[in-house]
């Protein structure tokens, strides 16, 4: 115990030196207000930089250039943070969404076709979102039909996606489609790689509520994918992406807390003792002063929730009914109340239930040993909501306190996240957090049944 | 040490002075999973009966006094992340027990003095449940103030007629009404805060009982007018007495917070039983996404207050470690300030959100929540003590505030 503390501690300090002579100085005033080609070719410079030291893909397995156990990317994501080192935007999908993908359900080939890619700088898109498949997803109608040709089997993809972020730029797509109309819902799914370059793709920027066009509209006609590009079984991509859904919320969200209490709160503390014209600062109101503690007290609290899922998950916890948060444990236990004879009569009655019939009735510490991703089950959902919900409470603060002058902040830094201390634009960029990835809303359902075991929806 | 707590001595090494029980992690997470099992089981028997009161003999027996208490002195020789797996427990059970004057305060402020033979057997008797203690320290806003703990010391040791008098007047003291020795936070004639050793019924002292709301604790007041004290009654704290009164509040404060956290969720726990089973509209009320994400944000804000709590006990347990082994250069204020501002948000977040939980547990509860017999009244009410014991979440804020100003939050990494 005492060498591993001893060796995160170097890695630490090496991190620390390194990005000391590597992160750009004055990245953040160089990329504000460029232009799409060198948001693009700084990203890629990043990348490769972060990938020279071994920091690009440290959640990979060592064969592919990554091997870092969870604990010490946890102090790497901590000290890119500290030293506010520009984020991996244009990569997220790649290395994390891609990458899980692919180590879950590809084929050798297809690994090893893709990931030494990735680290080469190859752009993915995620191709899941239609129009008339948003929080219902497993709903999507984007059809692929399996045809022979001369060369082996394709599948021909006819349909519509929305949402996708970065596909002006991608160079592949992790495409969800429908290959058996006649199947139910779930179970008609497949799951497959396409080649942004393929004909009868016709790709259109959606331009956003800040007026950036990073997300697009994929109109798909008749575009032909091979079938060795099938992920996982045929029909059971809905089950694939799972994998892909999952990895979007695990040490990414680690990363972003992290980012929330370095940059994001120095420059929330530094918008609170700015003074005004008249020589006032608004920390010195009580009612202000109040209000950035709390926020201070948030954060602190969203990174505790962030290292206490990462650490049992490196200690094989996650998910291990003992290890679990009390209140999972609930099923377990004896009611609140102590014995049945003080508990109220409604509460007697609900130690009367008998077993749980099937899996999704299971209790939660069940349900979660069963669910095999690092991060699966609730916690993901409880850090994505209370992530995503105090940034949009903290940048609304933030825009509150800088008042007028916030209104004169036209655009922010490429390459950094929503805390950027542009507390308007952040504001708005918020609900990037709010709404994809399943709504909160989705999120709270799946808090609700997944973690604590309540009746479904009919 | 008595027979019953060698269930805890199965995980503490006999050996090992309490100082070092913070090293070894692995072994801490285990011996805390098996006492909170054990707390749980014992506390649940008791929160069967009426206001959930439990016997003293328990406590004692169960080895939850002398927990910090050093294997020596028949205590359990464990750190203050142990007490706090009872103070949450007991406030899951909502349980009456006078656990915070004795074992948190009452051995946090006995281990914070010089070592001495008087102090050794009065923690000795203290693990095995001899006298009841309460410490008579300020339970409200003011030592969050910018004056801080020297400002708030709640009496004063004056010379005069030739013997050293005692006078000041301390509320809402935790379990005071039922303490036979009483531990007065005080400042000698040379402002230092000091230790004081009184007894209930000596001249000059008074005792009384506050009736609160909250059924489940026990609060008093206690005055001293010059009350003559003898010299062997006047104990100093080990090394800085500024950092030794300061250890102590944070103790209560996060205390009262692991109090609040064991209590929110048991709410969480009752309301998620109850919206499976109660029924309306053809389907269980916990199927409606109003009744459904209710429960979810109250398991999002326990499980961020468990992440604040946890730090704060981590800190305070390494302070605390630091300050019993080093005597005179003891905890350094960045190390002290630290501690506080680690409290001071688990206090202001944990406490202010069980407030939050169990006025949603009642509201989901429906009309059998604002019955008397549902009992969801004892949590809120016991939630509701908790938030103003040990300074109100508005009052650590300020604290808080005066940090982020003083150092930009430059100290975030």
């Amino acid at each position: 115990m005492n060498a591993t503390l001893a060796d995160l501690a170097e890695l630490r300090a090496t991190i620390r030196d390194w990005c000391r002579a590597h992160v750009p100085a004055d990245w953040r005033r160089a990329q504000t207000g460029v232009g799409d080609d060198e948001f693009v070719a700084f990203q890629q410079a990043w990348f490769q930089e972060l990938r020279r030291a071994g920091y690009a893909v440290p959640h990979w397995p060592a064969e592919w250039g990554g091997g870092m156990s969870a604990a010490e990317q946890m102090v790497l994501y901590q000290e890119l943070a500290a030293a506010d080192a520009p984020r991996l935007v244009l990569a997220f999908v790649s290395i994390h969404h891609a990458a899980a993908t692919l180590l879950t359900a590809g084929t050798d080939e297809q690994r090893r076709r893709h990931l030494p890619g990735i680290l080469d700088g190859e752009i993915w898109v995620q191709g899941f979102s239609e129009p008339e498949a948003g929080s219902d997803l497993a709903s999507l109608r984007t059809t692929a039909r399996r045809e022979s040709r001369a060369g082996g089997d394709v599948f021909v993809v006819n349909g519509q996606k929305l949402w996708a972020s970065g596909a002006a730029h991608a160079d592949w797509c992790l495409l969800l489609a429908r290959s058996d109309p006649a199947a139910p819902k779930r179970r008609g799914i497949s799951y497959l790689l396409m080649d942004m370059r393929s004909p009868g793709l016709d790709v259109r920027p959606i331009r956003n509520a800040l007026g950036d066009s990073h997300f697009c509209e994929i109109f798909l006609n008749d575009v032909e994918i091979p079938a060795e590009n099938l992920v996982g079984p045929e029909n059971s991509g809905w089950q694939v992406a799972q994998a892909t859904l999952a990895a979007e919320r695990g040490m990414t969200m680690l990363e972003l807390a992290e980012r929330l209490g370095n940059v994001g709160l120095r420059s929330l503390v530094e918008t609170c003792r700015r003074p005004d014209a008249a020589g006032h600062r608004p920390i010195d109101d009580t009612l202000v002063a109040d209000r950035l503690a709390g926020f201070d007290t948030e954060i602190a609290g969203l990174r505790a929730l962030c290292r206490d899922l990462v650490e049992r998950h490196d200690a094989g916890t996650v998910g291990d009914a003992s290890q679990a948060p009390p209140a999972m444990r609930r099923s377990q236990d004896r009611t609140a109340f102590g014995d049945a004879g003080q508990a109220p009569p409604a509460m007697r009655r609900s130690q009367d239930r008998t077993a749980f019939g099937d899996a999704s009735q299971a209790p939660p510490a069940v349900r979660r040993s069963q669910d095999r991703t690092a991060f699966g089950g609730a916690d993901a959902s409880v850090v994505k909501v209370y992530y995503s919900e105090l940034l949009q409470r903290m940048t609304g603060f933030g825009a509150e306190i800088a008042g007028l002058a916030a209104q004169t902040e036209l655009s922010k830094p490429a390459s950094s996240g929503w805390e950027s201390g542009r507390w308007l634009l952040d504001f708005i960029g918020s609900w990037e957090w709010t709404i994809p990835g399943g709504t909160n809303e989705i999120q709270r359902t799946i808090i609700g049944e997944r973690g604590l075991g309540l009746p479904r929806e009919p | 040490m008595s027979a019953h707590s060698s269930e805890l001595a199965v995980a503490a090494p006999a050996d090992a002075p309490g100082v070092d029980a913070g090293t070894d992690e692995g072994a801490d997470e285990e011996l805390r999973a098996e006492l909170r099992a054990v707390s749980r089981d014992l506390l649940a028997a008791a929160a069967g009966k009426d206001d959930a009161q439990v016997d003293w003999a328990l406590l004692a027996e169960a080895g939850w006094l002398g927990l910090e208490v050093p294997d020596g002195l028949d205590g359990a020789g464990v750190t203050v992340a142990e007490t706090a797996v009872v103070c949450e427990e007991l406030g899951r059970a909502a349980a009456r027990a006078p656990y915070l004057g004795t074992a948190v305060l009452g051995a946090g402020a006995l281990l914070a003095l010089d070592p001495g033979d008087d102090r050794d057997e009065l923690l000795r008797a203290l693990a095995t449940g001899a006298p009841r203690f309460a410490v008579a320290l300020p339970t409200g806003d003011a030592p969050l103030g910018a004056a801080g703990v020297p400002g708030a010391v709640p009496f004063r040791l004056a010379r005069s007629g030739g013997a050293v008098r005692l006078t000041g007047r301390a509320e809402f003291v935790p379990d005071a009404a039922e303490a036979e020795t009483l531990l007065l936070l005080a400042l000698d004639e040379g402002d230092e805060p000091v230790v004081v050793r009184a007894a209930p019924g000596q001249p000059g002292v008074e005792v009384t009982a506050t009736p609160v709301l909250d059924v489940s604790r026990s609060l008093g007041t206690v005055a001293a007018v010059d009350a003559p004290v003898e010299a062997g009654s006047v104990w100093r704290f080990r090394g800085d007495g500024r950092a030794g009164g300061r250890l102590l509040l944070a103790r209560g404060a996060l205390a009262v917070a692991c109090d609040s956290l064991g209590a929110a969720e048991a709410m969480l726990a009752a309301t998620v039983e109850y919206a499976s089973v109660r029924h309306q509209f053809g389907r269980p009320i916990g199927s409606f996404q109003a009744v459904k994400h209710g429960c979810a944000d109250m398991l999002v804000s326990v499980s961020v207050g468990r992440g604040l709590v946890t730090e704060a006990t981590r800190a305070l347990a390494a302070a605390s470690a630091v300050h019993v082994a080093d005597g005179a250069d003891g905890v350094d204020d960045a190390a002290m300030s630290a501690v506080e501002v680690a409290v001071s948000r688990a206090k202001s977040y944990m406490c202010a959100a069980a407030v939050d939980v169990a006025g949603k547990a009642m509201q989901l509860h429906g009309g059998i929540g604002y019955t008397w017999e549902s009992g969801v009244h004892r949590y809120l009410k016991r939630a509701a003590l908790s938030r103003a014991l040990f300074g109100s979440p508005t009052a650590h804020r300020a604290r808080l505030a005066r940090h982020l100003d003083a150092d930009g939050a430059g100290g975030a990494r």
